[in-house]
């Protein structure tokens, strides 16, 4: 695990130098421009434009970081010739790979950390006071890190396989995909044959589900999320993260590096 | 200065000047589109399922933006004076299928549609509509009976539902007494005064919206000036019947021991008798403008 580790050291420190936590400075603009700004054009909905601005720019900006960087991660070793220079040492491709991944969603970690106080900042300068309900945020950053890591898992996958920008296409379309995923399930208005459901069934389960860590809507109006809901999202993640990932491993182990 | 300085100033000026043109023809085009009319705030998606689908994940996001667009909407007509109010409905329509949960746009969504023009839309079946479907996301938000109450006693005048929802309210937990009491008295009375000042004093305590609460704030002053000039009219009343003549003056009633002094709105200025002996608000008081504003 100590390859692992350096590697994930690494990934993490060519982010931070490739100024990817810059965008933090865009997010807090944002955010004290949303708290200034709310108020005066709309009615009653400060706090909850403050949560859900907060919490869509913190999934958007890394759903872009995670796809972004995930394909960069592999094609950029390959492209600048130092992915050779790293395997020819004793260091495994699947070691490699799961290095990659941590330190990304390390990075992506980081980021998001540094957002949630951001937002928790910007809440408090419109609230003035906290609400018991405002820890619920905390649970909606957590449940968009673990779809931001499926998310990294699909970049590197397709990132193995095919060109950067056709991963970046697949990644983004698995992300849109997997969102309407549990509307496969339940079709209305539509004639279509069994086979064809039970087709259409099939492959919402196959497709991530990112609905799975969604509580955005609970969130914004101090809901809180069911312990029950958090754990077998945290299941799914990690499983389906180590189901991608596992694939990943078994496509790039097999690639021709030559 | 050198060659390469007054290049930059050249262009820093061509880029001014650029703007400042851009700048102009942006307002000629303003001035050309008002006298076309053509609706800016035109919706090009109308249709909510859409919409919530098109959202993603952010959903809750963009039901707080098509909520800012119905309040900037709704104010932008009220400036103008303009009571065509055609894009309200599917405006808040969007707004709360995208976030089911977003209360407010059901609460003052539903006073926008409700109110009589020119104050709103004078669309209270469709308010109906949206609190209904509020009650449905939120079952337990006693609120939203209250609004749907007001709503069929001020605006449709329809006191048996009026009734049927302030009593359906006040059954649900943390609900506040008033709404019981609103149930009965509408019931057995139908509209009045008092009721009203119930509505308003309650709505005045509890809103923390400033602009709701100075609302609430006129409007209590309107209701207490009626119920004055319902007793001073009692006492006119009072006045020819002891009298067999008509009081001529407010100074009529007092010289008669009817009134201790000169009685005066909440905006301190005295009330005076018509020329039917009918009491009537002060001529300058700013109560009497908002007073007609509501008559209207």
């Amino acid at each position: 695990m100590r390859n692992v580790q350096t590697v994930a050291a690494n990934t993490f420190r060519e982010a931070v130098r490739d100024r990817v936590l810059y965008n933090l400075v865009f997010f807090a603009l944002m955010m004290i421009g949303a708290a200034i700004l709310v108020g005066q054009v709309s009615i009653g909905i400060e706090r909850d434009v403050i949560v859900s601005l907060g919490l869509s720019a913190i999934s958007v900006i890394g759903i872009f970081i995670a796809i972004f960087l995930g394909v960069a991660l592999v094609s950029k070793e390959m492209d600048k010739r130092t992915l050779y220079a790293l395997l020819a040492k004793p260091v495994k491709r699947w070691e490699f790979l799961l290095g990659k991944f941590v330190g990304l969603v390390m990075t992506l970690t980081v980021n998001a950390a540094a957002m949630a106080t951001g937002l928790y900042i910007a809440l408090w300068s419109v609230n003035r006071a906290w609400q018991a309900s405002d820890i619920h945020i905390l649970t909606a950053v957590y449940l968009i890190l673990l779809k931001l890591a499926i998310i990294v898992a699909l970049a590197l996958l397709f990132s193995c396989f095919t060109t950067p920008f056709l991963a970046i296409l697949f990644t983004a379309g698995m992300y849109v995909a997997g969102l309407l995923a549990g509307d496969l399930r339940t079709v209305h208005g539509v004639e279509l044959d069994p086979g064809t459901l039970q087709w259409m069934r099939g492959i919402s389960y196959v497709l991530p589900n990112f609905e799975n860590f969604n509580v955005m809507g609970a969130v914004v109006h101090g809901r809180g999320v069911p312990a029950a809901f958090v754990w077998q999202a945290t299941l799914y993640a990690l499983l389906y993260t180590a189901i991608v990932l596992a694939g990943a491993v078994i496509v790039f182990s097999r690639r021709n590096l030559k | 200065m050198n060659r390469r300085a007054i290049n930059g100033a050249v262009l820093g000026a061509l880029l001014l000047a650029g703007f400042v043109c851009v700048w102009h023809l942006q307002e000629r085009v303003d001035r050309e589109r008002t006298k076309l009319q053509l609706e800016s705030d035109e919706l090009t998606l109308r249709s909510p399922t859409v919409m919530k689908r098109l959202s993603l994940e952010y959903a809750p996001l963009l039901g707080a933006v098509y909520w800012t667009r119905a309040v900037q909407y709704f104010g932008r007509k009220h400036q103008a004076h303009d009571t065509n109010l055609e894009q309200l409905w599917p405006l808040l329509d969007i707004a709360t299928t995208l976030d089911p949960n977003l209360t407010v746009a059901y609460h003052f969504g539903a006073t926008f549609l409700s109110d009589a023009p020119p104050r709103g839309a004078g669309q209270p079946d469709i308010a109906v509509v949206l609190l209904e479907r509020g009650i449905q996301a939120d079952p337990d938000h006693w609120r939203f009976y209250q609004d749907l109450g007001n709503v069929y006693y001020f605006d449709k005048k329809d006191y048996l539902n009026a009734s049927k929802a302030f009593e359906m309210g006040s059954r649900l937990p943390g609900s506040q007494v008033f709404m019981k009491i609103m149930a009965a008295k509408i019931a057995a009375e139908g509209e009045s005064l008092e009721t009203s000042y119930t509505l308003w004093l309650d709505v005045f305590q509890t809103t923390t919206d400033k602009q709701v609460r100075k609302n609430a704030e006129v409007h209590l002053r309107i209701v207490k000036m009626q119920l004055d000039l319902r007793a001073l009219n009692q006492i006119a009343d009072l006045y020819e019947r002891q009298t067999k003549r008509r009081a001529a003056s407010i100074k009529d009633l007092a010289d008669a021991g009817l009134l201790s002094g000169q009685p005066v709105d909440p905006e301190r200025f005295p009330y005076v008798l018509g020329l039917l002996g009918r009491a009537e608000p002060n001529p300058k008081s700013p109560l009497r403008d908002e007073w007609m504003k509501e008559k209207k």
